[in-house]
Order: structure tokens, then C-alpha cells, then sequence
């Protein structure tokens, strides 16, 4: 309780002081609104129609690109986590992939899939396919060699070994590429809406900037914002229940 | 029970190389509590995965119950060292034990009871719904006895399996595991490096001299069922402790 008093209160300092610089001049009121000016904006947007639909664009991308990663990634990782031989073979690719900037295959994107939710599901597909990928890999070679024997000396088959011990213990990897992955998807939908003009929340931004409303384009930045904080607590809220076993995530330990 | 003659084992392609097990010969038998005794490095570890099926050897013979062993026999269950890597933590302690039955055939309701009854054995009965890694290291232990237990072996392996739980516990597993040898009436092959332990436990002590072979061999006359106090006080422990202890210096025994 005391720790939400803490940060609701430091919340708060941080608004009174943008707003105090704005009022007194000490930031441009012109390029910096007050921020009660903003709040209000995001209210009025949020009790309206459009704001929401926008999110679900942003969003729609979002999580057709990250279900369509994730279901290309994980049975690659788990192929090349589990051979070395492919494993040696791709990885050397993988290396040359994973680096490329994202925003450098924008004009591919484009000129390929047009400026509409395919482009933007390609590129999310494209850059969140190598950190799940890359976790997932991690996660199949990192099965502890004591828990493999007991699976062996216990007779448990090869598919049985898979489903009851590998991808358990790979779990907790795999939930972690995809929180990156949901971080990575987000930015980069909301950049394919800015720089193409896609529709959704990136967008709205640029609308609202070519029209001087710098209220509304800061409200929407905070949406943004808000956005990926829902997000991450969603993922964070999953792994919570899911990977309660996990040291990371254990609530009582030993007595 | 379980015969072992002119084992060998050598790591890696060259034949020629110096074996992890040079040539082995014994025989535990049905019934029988043998301990293997031997310091780190003595070849005690790979003895065991071969015994046990988890590692192919480059020749000789292992024959359990007239079977030649060529993987994990379904009659054999194995206690590791580790206890806290061998349990996987995403199970309950009751789906610990149980889940390896289900690849021997058994079914779901004469797995529960024998489930129920292993945790009943090591005095874990009502600890079922917890995990693993909410008991102490001592229970860990017990539970992983228990899963042994449940699977119905003909022999148990343990593989130094009271190696790190502080010394009062110890005492109190290794009185456990004579207590539920008697009730279950399985053949125990026991690896360990303490004199004490292996006297104590034991009808015969094996010593391990490297690379594995029987340096030395033991029958020990000393009353069943053991107690800590009363055992350990007796003159033929103190003088089979002196044995052993010589025997595993590699000097010759002093009569």
C-alpha cells in the first residue's frame, strides 16, 4: 500500500513540474502544452469513437504478427535447438538477419504488401521472428543434463521426454522472447504507421501534428505509452500464472 | 539379481584410450544391499550410467535379472545425487512420482495408489499438492525416493544419494531407506564415498579403485535392523571401518 502511495506520489511530481514549466514559461507553450491541457484531450479522445478503433489497428498488427512469429519461430527453435548440426548450419544466417534493422525494410515491405496491416504483420513477423527464435533455441539446449537422465532412466519415450520435460523447462525462455518480441512488435507497428501512414495510433500522431493539435498528439503519445505499459503487464500477469514453478516467479520459497 | 563381468568403458572413439572403467566384475544379489565404495573420480559415476542403461559400454556384460542391459531397464530406478534437479519443479510432488508410471503401463488408478502408498513409505503422506522446491532438501530427497519406490523396481541405484543434506538428516534417510527396502523387498545398489554410511547401509561393501575395478570387497556382520547408536558402537564396525579405510587408501589390510 505504502509502495503505491510512493509511486502515485512520484507520478504526480513529475506532472506538477511539467506543468509548472509550461505555465511559466520556462518550456515553450507553444511546443509544450500543459499538461493538464493533454489530460484533458486524452479524456475527450477516450470517451470517443475513433481513438479506440485506432488502438485496435495498432493492435490488430500487432497480434496477427506475433501470433504468426510465434507460430514460425517455436518449431524452428525447437529443430535447431535440438540438432547441432542444424543448428551450426542456420546460425551464421541468423547472425546475419537478426541485426537488420527494421525500419531498413520498410521500402521492401511496401513496395511488396502495399501501405495497409499486411505490411506492417510482414515486418513484425520479420523482426520478432529471431529473439523467439533465438530463446526458444536457448531454451531446448538449456534442459538440465539431471533432468534429462531422470526422464531416460525412467523410460519415458522421446515424445514424451519432448512434451513433459523440454519444452517445460523451455518455457520460461519462451515467455521471455515473447515479451520482447510484444515490445519490438508495438514500436514497430507504430513506426510503419508513421513513416508510411498506415492506419492506427501512429498514424493519428502524425495527423494531429500536421494540424498544430499538440494537445491531442501528446495524448496520443501517452496512449502509445499506455499501450505497451497494458501490454507488458499482460505478458508479465501470463507468466505470473503459468511459470509459478519458476524461481523467477515463486511467491514462497523453502521453509 | 544383477551380474556385471569384464565391464569397460571408454570415453570417446579411441578404444585405446584410458578407460573410465577399466574391468569390472560383481554381483548383487536379489534381496541384497551392496554398497560401492570409492573416492571422486574412481570411476563410481560412470559405473552407474552404464548400470543403469543411460550410456552405452565399449564392452563386457551387465545382466539384470538374466536381461543384457541395453538402455533404462523397466525393473531399475535410479535416485540421483542432485535431488533438486532431479524433481522437476513445474509438477507436484504426487505428479512427480506418478508420472513416470505411465509409461510402464500402468494405469491411472493403480498409479495413484501406488503413489500415495510411496509418499505414505517416506513420511510424506498429505504433502502430495505441494511443489518440490517448497519442501526442505531432506524431503526433496525423500520425495524422489518415493518416485523409486512408486516405479516398482527390482533394483535401486542411488548414486551418492545423501551426499549434500546436512548430517542429522542424513542419518534420518538413511534409516528411511532401510525402512522402505524391508517394506518394498527391493535389491539396493548404493554408491557413496563415506566408510560410515556404506558400513552402516550395507550387507557388502564394494571398494573402487581407479580406473573401477573391485579393489577390495567386504561381507558386513553386523545385526539387522541397524541403529545409528547402538550399530556404530559394535567392535566389527570399528574394525571394518579400519578395513575400508586402508583398503581405500590402497595400502594392504593390516590384520
Amino acid at each position: 500500500m505504502r509502495d503505491l502511495g510512493l509511486k502515485v506520489s512520484g507520478v504526480l511530481v513529475v506532472l506538477l513540474a511539467l506543468e509548472l514549466c509550461s505555465r511559466t514559461g520556462l518550456l515553450s507553450r507553444d511546443w509544450f502544452p500543459p499538461v493538464t491541457e493533454t489530460y484533458a484531450e486524452l479524456f475527450k479522445l477516450a470517451a470517443g469513437h475513433p481513438l479506440w478503433t485506432e488502438i485496435g489497428r495498432t493492435l490488430s498488427g500487432w497480434a496477427l504478427g506475433i501470433a504468426l512469429a510465434t507460430v514460425l519461430a517455436v518449431p524452428c527453435g525447437i529443430l535447431l535447438g535440438s540438432n547441432q548440426t542444424a543448428y551450426r548450419m542456420t546460425r551464421v544466417v541468423i547472425e546475419f538477419c537478426r541485426p537488420v534493422p527494421s525500419v531498413a525494410l520498410i521500402p521492401l515491405a511496401v513496395l511488396v504488401y502495399g501501405v495497409g496491416l499486411e505490411m506492417k504483420v510482414f515486418l513484425i513477423v520479420f523482426v520478432t521472428f529471431w529473439p523467439i527464435l533465438l530463446q526458444v533455441i536457448y531454451g531446448v539446449q538449456d534442459v538440465d543434463p539431471v533432468v534429462r537422465d531422470t526422464a531416460r532412466a525412467y523410460g519415458l519415450p522421446p515424445l514424451a521426454r519432448f512434451f513433459r520435460v523440454t519444452l517445460p523447462s523451455a518455457a520460461p525462455y519462451i515467455a521471455t522472447g515473447l515479451r520482447i518480441a510484444s515490445a519490438i512488435a508495438l514500436v514497430l507497428a507504430v513506426t510503419a504507421e508513421l513513416v508510411v501512414g498506415a492506419p492506427g495510433l501512429g498514424q493519428s500522431i502524425v495527423v494531429a501534428q500536421s494540424n498544430a493539435n499538440l494537445p491531442r498528439m501528446y495524448a496520443l503519445i501517452i496512449v502509445t505509452g499506455l499501450v505497451g505499459w497494458v501490454l507488458n503487464l499482460a505478458f508479465q500477469a501470463i507468466e505470473r500464472r503459468l511459470l509459478r514453478w519458476h524461481p523467477s516467479q515463486r511467491q514462497e520459497v523453502a521453509q | 539379481m544383477l551380474e556385471v563381468s569384464h565391464l569397460r568403458k571408454v570415453y570417446g572413439p579411441d578404444p585405446t584410450a584410458a578407460p573410465a572403467v577399466a574391468d569390472l566384475d560383481f554381483t548383487v544379489a536379489d534381496q541384497e544391499f551392496v554398497c560401492v565404495l570409492g573416492s571422486s573420480g574412481c570411476g563410481k559415476t560412470t559405473m552407474l550410467r552404464c548400470l543403469s542403461g543411460l550410456i552405452p559400454f565399449t564392452s563386457g556384460e551387465i545382466t539384470l535379472r538374466g536381461k543384457p542391459v541395453t538402455g533404462p531397464p523397466e525393473d531399475m530406478a535410479f535416485v540421483f545425487q542432485d535431488y533438486s534437479r532431479s524433481l522437476l519443479p513445474w509438477m507436484t510432488v504426487r505428479r512427480n512420482i506418478a508420472f513416470p508410471l505411465r509409461y510402464k503401463g500402468v494405469d491411472r488408478r493403480a498409479a495413484n495408489e501406488a503413489t500415495e502408498e510411496a509418499l505414505d513409505a517416506v513420511g510424506l503422506a498429505g504433502r502430495g499438492d505441494r511443489y518440490p522446491w517448497q519442501l526442505s532438501g531432506g524431503m526433496q530427497q525423500r520425495v524422489a525416493i518415493a518416485r523409486a519406490l512408486a516405479y516398482r523396481p527390482s533394483i535401486l541405484l542411488m548414486d551418492e544419494p545423501f551426499a549434500s543434506v546436512d548430517a542429522q538428516t542424513r542419518s534420518g534417510l538413511e534409516d528411511l531407506l532401510l525402512s522402505v527396502k524391508q517394506r518394498y523387498g527391493i535389491t539396493v545398489l548404493f554408491v557413496t564415498h563415506d566408510i560410515d554410511e556404506a558400513i552402516y547401509l550395507g550387507d557388502r561393501v564394494l571398494v573402487l579403485r581407479p580406473p573401477a575395478t573391485v579393489g577390495h570387497a567386504v561381507t558386513v556382520n553386523l545385526p539387522r535392523p541397524r541403529d545409528q547408536v547402538l550399530t556404530k558402537q559394535e567392535p566389527e564396525f570399528a574394525r571394518l571401518r579400519g578395513e575400508l579405510f586402508a583398503a581405500i587408501d590402497g595400502r594392504s589390510v593390516a590384520a
